[in-house]
């Protein structure tokens, strides 16, 4: 009898070992296949740091260099007062931060009313503004051109911003997210006598945290990328934006560009998104762990 | 059922976005429309004071031209290859990312890393990787000074070098760079959007399946998949309507040429086609070039959400 | 409901249809775009005027200093500058702005941007300005005549100035501001030591090329930066036909550059040549290497001479000297070199007085030597006035020429000793589509190793369908 109990026991143990050793390399696995893409996806930030810090003749080698023989961050210095880098944050901060305050506001109302109102027309009209993402917005460049001009809003903070506030995809994508919250929760919010309003800032919102901060994150770097409209409506000295800024301090009448510098500015200005960045990802967490409803 | 007061409560939440959305949105479109109908339609010359004939002209050009099906063949072979390589990769990692506890945030940073960069910078770091410099390959007097990093690594392996993106080049070579580089600028967005569907999804769950012994492979395809569905679809309509938008990276790589030098214009898309026709100042043909982008999209997207239909679990 | 979205959708589009109908019907305004010089010349009133270019940081000091000098003349005449990126970026927004008439007075320009312009009328022309004989006077009591004196267009390099009338119909819509050209960098240090002679023409360059092949097997003797200006070169100084302003735009398939084609395409599979594209980089990279594959001459942008200099040793010295000569011609008697750079032009405006007020800025700056003279050294382009050579700052810039530490003043010396030699291709809308056209034809056309005539013709008539697509 105890016999046969011993038996049992041991054929347990070697399952929970195999077991083991299985979790162990499943484990290994996946590190091995995470480290493995972050390393991909790294390279190229390895190469414009590098870059950065190379001299020019250096940079211009046949047989690229690994790591810069001389390493030069006097790049950075030139690059900062070369682009006259402080002006152009500050604009670009500007505009970066009320156009994505503003935007939120306007993405939140508009999902909730697709997300949650009954209203007729209301599927049909989602189509529409879904179609209207399809459209390749060169094109709208040349109207909207005509249009600003008209309303006279040429080198202004508001030809920056106001264009762009309503994104069709942000709110697809928080659309989606307030579907996911149970309608049951609404329900009973209306019977207690919450007004939309409350129910929409004191449930949906820290529900949905994690979305409007990837919201925040994109919309920000829109603002701090943004090229082709900023060149067109607003290149002052007073509203231009960073990378208008940098491509006009780096085209030299030759054509031929000090690369180094060039990549020591483009660092320098992805340094306060990645700041940003860093500093949100901690609310993404927190948004993620507060979102656990009982189902 | 539709209550008259959530109804204005609706237009009343939508004002501010409809607003905005009929005076840079529509209107543009709407004007896009209009350009598209007038024969030969030109900025410049409408300045002038020119007149336009009515009709379907910029059409038939667009479609007669004989890069258009080139056009059109590539973009889609670029979507139909990088949606679901760069979906289920992300799948992979988002799902990996969400196991694991040591050093998943450190990870998760990097893989959010390529949003905070400057595509110039990027494009021209892809390139480097893949240029070979030197002359004459495939001849006898074959010369290379540097055959780039991707090459150097076969090498090392014992492999013979690949002429990737210079003369010479197979077209088959070109869409597999375009790939690599397409599929490694859309990962960071669908791992962001998988990973915050995923670390949505109850627990309960997953502990269920422990209790039962349910197979990992089990749990990803009966409720990983399922629950994460919403967000998949999101992520592959988003990339469709993307992946038919796909130009800049390809200049990014081949620059202004949209091709390997002997093939100028081989790897050209259909933006890339209106971009062309935007600089040569004809604008009718390229609002004509949009609209049948925009219908092919329309089919696609359509198409898309008939699938996810049957298959999406809200 | 998907089907009532479509529905709805082309509903919309018919009806937008029949609104573009409508839109359509706009009243014919003036066509001309000719400029006429209003009675009595500048007024003197206060106008301001915007002028876009590409120049960097050092070029708009210097620009800054001489826009101090015209306000002693003309203070009311406020000048605001813009930097807009390249020459693309700039022919973009100007085209953009033109549309809504929010064009600036005057801009850098190349003469296909000129074309492209024009298509909406809005490019001023100059010739009355040029011809006029209104006196304006200056805030320090001096007066000038409005337009140009003989002298003045006679120190302007010819092929410069010619420029501005390469749109078919004879009239002035540019004026040069400051240019560069191609020229042959070649290795004087090993020309010298193995008694290589500067090739002055095509057939002496192949030749050139075998000794150096010969001496050096694993070198690439020539390496050619622009394809595109390479064909355009080699029509102009065959005399070949390439384009035309007028009539039928696109006239380059012929057999004489067939020949040329064919020539080149034996001698890079001999291993003679490469090019930018071919290459996959500038081919100065080549040219100023040491070790490995190297080329021994370089033809490349004259602005781009230090490009072409090795990367000195750590005292000081280069490893080898650099050579600056002509390029290679068909007729050394009748030399032909390509005219690039920066030329400015003139828009309309609604008050002839900003055009004039332009005007009076642009003669100053293309006129002025001391500002050509200090422009040209700042930048590396060439001073489009031969007077300049007289500048006492310029002419000391240009006597301390070497193949090392001043291999820019060497440079622009070889440009203003072949002035006779400048040719501009004409420009009309389209040209740019041309000459992208040749420069990838050329390069297709290399590298073909079997049925090379078949692929040759083909190629031309491919090129040619391009270019009538495009127009």
């Amino acid at each position: 009898m105890s016999d046969t109990i011993t038996m049992k026991e041991k054929n347990i143990q070697q399952v929970s070992a195999a077991q083991k050793t299985m979790q162990i390399l499943v484990k290994f696995f996946t590190y091995a296949f995470l480290i493995l893409m972050a390393l991909i996806v790294l390279f190229p930030f390895y190469w414009m740091i590098i870059s950065s810090l190379k001299t020019l003749a250096e940079y211009r080698l046949n047989v690229p260099t690994f790591f810069p023989q001389q390493i030069m961050f006097s790049n950075y210095a030139e690059a900062f007062t070369t682009a006259s880098l402080g002006q152009l944050f500050y604009n670009t901060m500007i505009v970066g931060v009320v156009s994505t305050l503003l935007s939120l506001v306007i993405t939140v109302l508009s999902a909730f009313a697709f997300a949650r109102l009954e209203f007729k027309g209301r599927d049909t009209m989602f189509g529409l503004l879904l179609a209207t993402m399809m459209i390749p917005g060169e094109l709208f460049t040349i109207t909207n051109y005509a249009t600003v001009t008209q309303l006279g809003w040429m080198n202004t903070y508001r030809v920056l911003i106001i264009p762009f506030l309503v994104s069709v995809f942000y709110i697809y994508l928080l659309r989606q997210n307030f579907m996911q919250i149970p309608n049951e929760l609404y329900l009973a919010a209306k019977v207690d006598g919450t007004s939309d309003l409350k129910y929409l800032w004191k449930v949906m919102v820290p529900l949905s945290l994690p979305t409007l901060i990837s919201i925040t994150i994109l919309k920000m770097m829109g603002s701090w990328n943004s090229y082709i409209w900023p060149r067109l409506v607003a290149n002052d000295e007073a509203h231009r934006m960073i990378t208008n800024g940098l491509r006009n301090a780096f085209t030299e009448t030759s054509g031929d560009v000090n690369y180094p510098v060039q990549m020591a500015a483009v660092a320098l200005v992805s340094a306060p998104l990645f700041l940003v960045f860093v500093f949100l990802r901690k609310y993404i967490m927190a948004g993620v762990s507060r979102s656990g409803i009982k189902g | 059922m539709v209550d008259s007061k959530q109804q204005w409560k609706a237009w009343l939440y939508l004002a501010p976005a409809i607003v905005l959305l009929l005076v840079f949105t529509v209107w543009p479109i709407i004007n896009t429309v209009r350009m598209s109908l007038l024969e030969n339609y030109s900025g410049l010359q409408a300045t002038a004071g020119a007149q336009f004939q009515f009709g379907l002209g910029n059409f038939l050009k667009v479609v007669r031209y004989r890069q258009f099906t080139q056009c059109l063949k590539n973009t889609c072979i670029l979507c139909f290859l990088t949606v679901p390589i760069s979906t289920i990769l992300a799948l992979l990692i988002a799902v990996a990312l969400n196991s694991i506890k040591f050093l998943q945030k450190g990870l998760q940073t990097i893989f959010f890393l390529p949003y905070v960069t400057n595509s110039i910078a990027i494009g021209m770091v892809f390139a480097a990787m893949f240029n070979i410099v030197g002359s004459f390959y495939g001849t006898e007097n074959e010369l290379i000074v540097t055959a780039g990093i991707i090459n150097n690594v076969i090498e090392f392996f014992g492999g013979t070098h690949i002429n990737w993106i210079n003369y010479g080049s197979s077209y088959a070579a070109n869409i597999f760079v375009m790939v690599v580089y397409i599929v490694w600028n859309a990962l960071p967005f669908k791992i962001l959007v998988l990973l915050g569907g995923l670390q949505g999804i109850n627990k309960q769950y997953y502990e269920a399946a422990k209790v039962d012994g349910t197979p990992r492979r089990r749990v990803f395809t009966k409720i990983t998949v399922p629950l994460l569905s919403p967000m998949l679809a999101y992520v592959v309509i988003t990339g469709f309507i993307g992946g038919f938008k796909e130009y800049t990276s390809i200049v990014g790589i081949f620059g202004e040429t949209m091709g390997p030098p002997d093939a100028a214009k081989r790897l050209n898309t259909m933006v890339g086609f209106i971009y062309d026709s935007l600089s040569s100042n004809s604008q009718g043909r390229a609002s004509a070039a949009a609209l049948i982008l925009f219908a092919i999209i329309l089919v696609v997207t359509l198409i898309n959400n008939q699938v996810s239909k049957k298959r999406v679990h809200y | 409901m998907k089907k009532r979205t479509v529905a709805i959708m082309l509903l919309a589009t018919m009806l937008l249809g029949m609104l573009a109908a409508c839109g359509g019907k706009k009243n014919p305004e003036n066509q001309a775009g000719n400029f006429t010089v209003p009675e009595g010349g500048y007024d003197g009133s206060a106008v301001e005027i915007t002028f876009y270019n590409t120049m960097g940081s050092n070029l708009s000091t210097v620009l800054d200093a001489y826009i101090a000098e015209f306000n002693k003349l003309y203070p009311n005449i406020k000048v605001n500058y813009t930097s807009v990126g390249s020459y693309d970026d700039c022919r973009d927004q100007i085209a953009t702005e033109i549309t809504v008439g929010n064009q600036p007075n005057v801009a850098y320009c190349y003469p296909d941007h000129v074309a492209l312009y024009n298509m909406a009328h809005v490019v001023a022309t100059l010739d009355d300005l040029i011809s006029s004989k209104e006196t304006v006077t200056r805030a320090d009591g001096t007066t000038e005549t409005l337009g140009l004196t003989d002298e003045q267009i006679a120190d302007f390099i010819e092929g410069y100035y010619n420029e501005g009338k390469q749109f078919g119909d004879g009239l002035m819509y540019s004026m040069p501001f400051s240019k560069s050209t191609e020229v042959l960098y070649y290795n004087k240090t090993f020309f010298d030591a193995n008694n290589i002679s500067v090739p002055t023409t095509w057939d002496e360059l192949e030749a050139v090329c075998a000794q150096i092949k010969a001496i050096d097997p694993n070198s690439i003797p020539l390496g050619y930066d622009s394809e595109a200006n390479w064909f355009i070169t080699m029509t102009e100084q065959y005399g070949s036909p390439y384009t035309s302003a007028t009539g039928d735009h696109y006239l380059f398939d012929n057999d004489q550059n067939k020949e040329f084609v064919k020539k080149f395409n034996e001698w890079y599979n001999k291993g003679y040549l490469t090019t930018q594209t071919l290459y996959g980089a500038y081919t100065s990279g080549l040219f100023t290497s040491l070790t490995g594959v190297r080329s021994y001459m370089s033809i490349g942008s004259s602005a781009g001479a230090t490009h072409q200099r090795p990367a000195a040793n750590a005292d000081g010295t280069y490893p080898f000297e650099v050579g600056i000569a002509t390029i290679p011609q068909v007729d050394p008697s009748k030399p032909k070199v390509i005219s690039q750079g920066p030329s400015v032009c003139i828009f309309q405006k609604s008050n002839p007085q900003e055009v004039i007020a332009s005007w009076l800025f642009v003669k100053f700056l293309t006129t002025n030597v001391d500002f050509q003279a200090e422009f040209g050294m700042a930048s590396g382009y060439v001073p489009v006035l031969k007077s300049v050579a007289e500048n006492e700052a310029y002419a000391n810039f240009i006597n301390s020429a070497d193949g090392g530490n001043f291999v820019a003043a060497l440079s622009a010396k070889v440009c203003l000793e072949q002035e006779e030699a400048y040719y501009t291709s004409p420009a009309f809308n389209g040209s740019s589509e041309a000459r992208s056209q040749v420069g990838s034809l050329l390069t297709k056309c290399l590298v073909l190793t079997s049925d090379v005539d078949a692929q040759i013709d083909a190629a031309f008539a491919d090129a040619i369908a391009e270019c009538e697509y495009a127009s």
